[in-house]
């Protein structure tokens, strides 16, 4: 096998197909594989994907298996599980006094006029939650000692209970772990099948509601994920590969099973945090791309996220589980490093209805797979986003999903005239409305998140995936004044490319308060050092050797008296000082100008909450081409239609081009539409369009 | 770029006002994670929103004090009177805690910054909120006027080009016990006033719409939606009394709602004369939390602005307990406050027996402050209550409302003075009973671990007197204060020493209807006085 180069392959399970996709190293070739999402044992969906792409790679020939060298995953059983309350049977244990601390919650209310609302329950019971003895006070000194015989005691009823999973927070932990690690090690001793999680190495955050909502979460999806990525393990291996599994953390690095098994919390946006490093990789291939809007629609959400230079943005906390969509607060807290993605809006299937002032609106219901939209002809009697895209010619009715599926086109004109009626307007007239107020409120949406982090939207490139992505990119790109769209390849599988090229990253925080007049280099290089080697170890057992690796330093800073911090990048590396305190000053002031503006007072002390360090391997540089066999040279405008021309106001009509025919370097003019098996590309505008040569299609509409 | 202005329809007006809200809200967490005082950092004591010209509110910060949202803009139109709008410039910002300018108590600050575009005034960004301290007694029920109770601010200019009036920052500085923290809070207000200002003005421009027309397209929307509401209830007076014990004194409210067509009245003759003690309701505070739960009641979900408003007129008598004569001290005015909405909603229980919720528990705040260390320190914490129950559902348990008004995580309360809280639990079986039972409220228990004896003073609602159940259900648990264990008057503040245990108990909210199962020691009476 020596000199024979690596396959790698990349697997993403979304809701409703798990995709695959393997590259061969030695010829370049790409293959894709799709099968049906198997929510009840979703890793069934994903055997049968790899074997899938084994059996194409194969081609007949042995030994293929063998030459695996990864097989990176990014899965939403996590998020999943949080939503449909799938978890395992959890404990928790607490400070004295504390024990309704998770329904005591902060005291808030989400909405300030629903008399009605409802709260997530916690996902431990209150027979579940333990008080131990113990405290430290809020400088890390120790008031009392934990009791390993009162522990013992706790350890025998959590086994008569049947407990599956432990998780301990205590109170000051962020400061002063040893409370947690004492009980950790006595629970490990006396309940050894048990995992425990502890708050301080999840994440070392002062507040402990958020803190503890977090450790639980973990504790409660462990199991499932441990068992989950054992079974899939056992798949692969009977497949014949022996490589080792990789997954995909929600800050857009990946990591070890073994470590994903233990800390599942960091999973929780693996998916899409995929789906915007493909984004940002795609961008790449532009070559001037500093600023770039990942856009993600499929059938129930869309999601967007900033990319700054190649670097997606990051954010340290995060909800999971809202009892209600949309509402902040509704949620489970959960402190964990997360590419910053954030909801802008609704899906293909999101439903169209009045709002409480005879406006129109749409979402947050959606119709979802069923009984879907009402031109998939399957009961449903709701105008959704799908239906009126239909109606303003954006889909071929014949080729949804490739040909598998015929839309009826006056399904969707009935359920248009009946909301048309109550609003004042035709079934046309409300469609455009319908498209209008679904792609102003994204655009509204990622306008403030790109404006929140001190950008302008008209610097930008818009990368769209997704199936409904390609759909609406054009229009929501107009409104933000975005002059260039790029719709990479294989819209289904964007997120399996986005897997191949994330970096293996690992990230350690460590809570180090101190005014920065105290500041000493020298002391905080030790703890440093000890978190690099941390780091080094999980990269190692991700597959980075240690001269492949870079650093990140951040230190939470703020003014004294103020309860946030804003995260400053520092530059570092393992050495025997830590940076100087002149240039974290400068740093931070220039940080706190961007993010709030004005400085309270320059003279006023600063003070230093703690420092995040990551760690990450190297990036693949490798770059997916993905050119079909039986690509003609020239372009083929196979069919006309009408289409709503978003400029002109009316219908008109527009070539209509299948991406396949299409080949690099080829140039089309817009207003058009170029179709592919699961998705439509809509350039509803005077445009010019090309195809880069990696298959990717650039649609310019600066000129328009 | 120029552009045809929009057409304010149905599409484009909920767009451009959905806009509106993200600039605020926006604004509303940077104020939070700029702020210095826990009571905003961590409390959420605060709101930003933004009114028209004419001072009309238009779009509020999602997450807000009700209070805050409905007097607000009776702040800025007072500011209009006082500072013509013809001598203001961009970076001005204006600020008063005259509580009957204000939000009723002197410890809030309200201000309120200009907005233009194209050269023009088009509206004002206001914020209000809870600052750390204003000198004065430490805030409770004790004063007996508003000069007991610290610094007033009288209408005044706050800032000029973003900067703060050196003459006002020092007289503020010289008269709190946290200087840093309270001008951190101020500074904050300007910065947030300014960013909202750019980001509307910047909105406007982008569009071309005509403020005023989106203002008024707004206001109409919602004055509509609010008068349909209102004209499907039955026209009649609907009354109600409920019965307070505040610092050992009883007070009543007496509330009549008037439904007439599209408009309702609510009339609180009758009720309790003004109080010697600090818990006065000023007449914006009575007419927001009164309006508030009729928006609640009839309306949750339409966008909340002037128009809902203009139907709702609210009277309380001149020298009542809701519309006190200056200088009548008011710093714990939400205990009594915050029973306004359970008053009309008990008035109007029979004619929405499904919606109205039953009395529940006020928030209940300590406030500590002394020196430690070396440093001054002032600490507030509130602990919340059970929320009264309704026919449909249960009350939930330790639930601002109708404020909204978070906890102080105890890992940030134990950074910010010298105390080891002991227990934050819930109060288990606290909430009335009934066909659906009241939330149960909490126990908080502290020891205080200071060097020096310091001052601490408690608000701690419902006292004596649990929250009344509604339609038969039973009454929550009233509030407690022990100190070592032995009852302490809630009015009275305590000094205290190194080792003190403080227990707060907050009390449950009532019950609705008659319990399934009669549980023993409830009031199976109730207290509601249907008509």
């Amino acid at each position: 096998m020596a000199g024979l180069k690596h396959v790698r392959v990349a697997v993403d399970i979304g809701g409703t197909f798990t995709d695959g996709i393997a590259v061969d190293e030695e010829t370049g070739r790409v293959d894709v594989a799709k099968a049906l999402t198997t929510p009840d044992d979703p890793g069934l969906a994903v055997g049968e994907v790899i074997g899938d792409l084994i059996a194409r790679l194969a081609d007949g020939q042995a030994g293929v298996a063998s030459r695996v060298s990864e097989i990176v995953h990014g899965t939403t059983l996590v998020t999943n599980a949080l939503i449909a309350r799938r978890g395992a049977r959890s404990a928790l244990l607490v400070t004295r006094g504390m024990r309704d601390a998770l329904e005591i919650r902060r005291e808030l209310r989400y909405h300030l006029y629903d008399l009605n609302l409802q709260l997530p329950e916690p996902l431990t019971p209150p027979s579940l939650r333990f008080e131990i003895d113990e405290r430290c006070d809020a400088h890390g000194r120790v008031l009392v000692s934990p009791d390993r015989d009162a522990v013992a005691a706790v350890a025998r009823e959590l086994r008569a209970a049947g407990v599956e999973s432990v998780a301990v927070c205590f109170l000051h932990a962020y400061l002063e772990p040893k409370h947690e690690r004492l009980v950790g090690s006595w629970l490990q001793t006396m309940l050894p099948d048990v995992p425990v999680t502890l708050s301080s190495d999840i994440v070392r955050e002062v507040r402990e509601y958020e803190r503890m909502t977090t450790t639980v979460a973990n504790a409660y999806t462990r199991p499932l994920m441990a068992r989950y990525l054992h079974t899939l393990e056992t798949r692969v291996r009977d497949l014949g590969v022996r490589a080792p599994l990789r997954i995909m953390l929600s800050n857009g690095g990946f990591t070890s099973a073994a470590v994903a098994a233990s800390v599942p919390i960091a999973l929780l946006e693996s998916g899409p945090a995929a789906g915007v490093i493909s984004a940002a990789h795609a961008a790449l291939e532009l070559g001037d791309a500093t600023r770039v809007l990942a856009f993600d629609m499929g059938g129930t959400t869309a999601k967007a996220a900033v990319v700054i230079d190649g670097q997606p943005n990051v954010t340290h906390s995060f909800e999971a589980a809202r009892v209600a969509r949309f509402r902040r607060g509704s949620g489970l807290p959960v402190l964990v490093t997360s590419l910053d993605l954030i909801e802008i809006g609704a899906g293909g299937g999101s439903i169209a209805h009045t709002g409480a002032l005879g406006t129109l609106a749409v979402g947050p219901q959606s119709a979802e797979g069923r009984p879907g939209p009402a031109c998939y002809g399957r009961g449903g009697t709701e105008l959704t986003v799908t239906d009126a895209d239909l109606l303003l010619g954006y889909i071929d009715p014949a080729a949804f999903l490739g040909g598998r599926m015929t839309l009826d086109v006056r399904q969707a004109e009935i359920v248009a005239g009946a909301l048309g009626r109550q609003i004042g307007c035709d079934p046309i007239a409300t469609a455009v409305g319908v498209r209008e107020v679904v792609d102003e409120s994204m655009a509204a949406a990622a306008r403030v998140h790109i404006a929140e982090r001190g950008y302008d939207p008209r610097d930008f490139v818009l990368v769209a995936t997704g199936g409904a992505g390609p759909v609406h990119a054009v229009s929501v790109a107009r409104k933000l004044g975005i002059g260039r769209i790029l719709c990479p390849i294989a819209a289904g599988a964007g997120s399996c490319l986005g897997l191949l090229a994330a970096p293996a990253r690992a990230v350690r925080s460590v809570s180090r308060e101190c005014l920065l007049s105290d500041y000493d280099p020298v002391r905080i290089a030790g703890g440093l050092r000890e978190l690099g080697e941390q780091i080094e170890s999980e990269l190692r057992s991700a597959g980075s050797g240690a001269g492949e690796m870079s650093w990140q330093l951040e230190a939470d800073m703020h003014f004294a008296g103020q309860g946030h911090s804003v995260s400053v990048p520092l530059a570092w590396t393992p050495s025997l000082a830590g940076p100087p305190a002149a240039s974290i000053r400068a740093a931070f002031l220039a940080e706190y100008q961007r993010v709030f503006g004005p400085a309270p007072n320059e003279a006023a002390a600063i003070r230093i909450a703690g420092w995040r360090l990551s760690g990450i391997g190297r990036r693949s540089a490798g770059r997916a081409f993905f050119r079909r066999p039986d690509a003609d040279d020239q372009p083929v405008a196979q069919q006309q239609r009408r289409i709503w021309d978003q400029q002109a106001g009316g219908f008109a009509l527009a070539p209509v081009v299948m991406r396949s025919s299409l080949s690099p370097g080829c140039r089309l003019q817009g207003p058009l539409v170029i179709q592919e098996d699961e998705s439509t590309l809509v350039v509803p505008v005077p445009a010019s369009v090309s195809m880069l040569p990696s298959g990717a299609i650039l649609v310019d509409i600066s000129e328009s | 770029m120029t552009r045809s202005p929009l057409k304010l329809d149905a599409v484009t007006t909920p767009i451009l006002w959905t806009r509106l809200v993200s600039i605020v809200d926006e604004a509303a967490a940077l104020f939070t994670r700029s702020a210095f005082s826990t009571l905003v950092r961590e409390a959420n004591d605060f709101a930003v929103l933004v009114t028209d010209r004419t001072g009309r509110a238009i779009v509020e910060s999602t997450l807000s004090i009700p209070a805050f949202i409905g007097t607000l803009p009776e702040t800025v139109r007072y500011f209009i009177t006082r500072f013509p709008p013809e001598t203001l410039a961009p970076g001005d910002s204006f600020i008063t805690n005259d509580p009957w300018l204000g939000t009723g108590h002197i410890h809030d600050v309200s201000t309120a910054m200009p907005v233009f575009s194209r050269g023009e005034l088009v509206g004002f960004v206001a914020i209000a909120s809870h600052v750390a301290d204003i000198g004065g007694r430490l805030r409770g029920t004790g004063a007996a006027d508003v000069y007991e109770e610290g610094l007033q601010i009288p209408p005044l200019q706050l800032a000029r080009g973003g900067e703060l009036d050196p003459v006002l920052e020092a007289i503020v500085r010289r008269n709190v016990r946290v200087p840093e923290m309270v001008i951190g809070d101020l500074r904050g207000h300007v910065t947030t006033a300014a960013q909202v200002a750019a980001r509307v003005a910047d909105l406007l421009a982008e569009t071309g719409v005509d403020f005023a027309a989106l203002a008024d397209s707004v206001c109409a929307r919602s004055e509509a939606a609010m008068r349909m509401a209102i004209a499907r209830i039955a026209d009649g007076r609907y009354a109600y009394a409920l019965p307070l014990r505040i610092a050992g004194t009883a007070v009543e409210l007496r509330v009549c709602v008037e439904i007439e067509q599209d408009t309702v009245t609510i009339d609180y003759a009758g009720s309790s004369p003004q109080q010697p003690t600090a818990v006065n309701v000023v007449p914006s505070y009575t007419r927001t939390y009164s309006a508030y739960a009729i928006k609640a009641l009839l309306a949750p979900d339409i966008p909340n602005n002037d128009g809902c408003l203009l139907p709702i007129r609210v009277r309380a008598p001149q020298g009542s307990v809701l519309n006190p004569t200056y200088p009548a001290p008011t710093g714990a005015r939400s205990m009594i406050g915050h029973q306004l909405p359970a008053a009309v909603m008990g008035a109007m229980a029979s004619a929405l027996p499904d919606d109205a919720r039953a009395s529940g528990a006020g928030v209940s705040s300590f406030t500590l402050s002394g020196r430690h260390a070396g440093q001054t320190y002032a600490v507030t914490c509130f602990a919340n209550g059970g929320q009264g129950a309704s026919l449909r559902y249960p009350g939930l348990s330790a639930l601002s409302f109708p404020s909204n008004m978070a906890n102080t995580p105890i890992e940030i309360l134990e950074r910010e003075g010298p105390l080891c809280v002991l227990e934050r639990s819930l109060r288990q079986g606290s909430g009335g009973s009934g066909h659906r039972s009241g939330g149960d409220g909490i126990r908080l228990r502290f020891r205080f671990a200071g060097d020096e004896p310091a001052s601490c003073t408690f608000m701690v609602t419902n006292a004596l007197l649990g929250p009344p159940g509604l339609a038969g259900g039973g009454s929550g648990a009233p509030g407690r204060l022990l100190i070592n264990d032995e009852e302490w008057p809630i009015g009275t503040p305590r000094t205290l020493v190194n080792g003190d245990v403080v227990t707060m108990e907050t009390a449950g909210g009532g019950g609705v209807g008659a319990p399934d199962v009669p549980p023993s020691g409830s009031d199976p009476a109730g207290h509601c006085v249907f008509r």
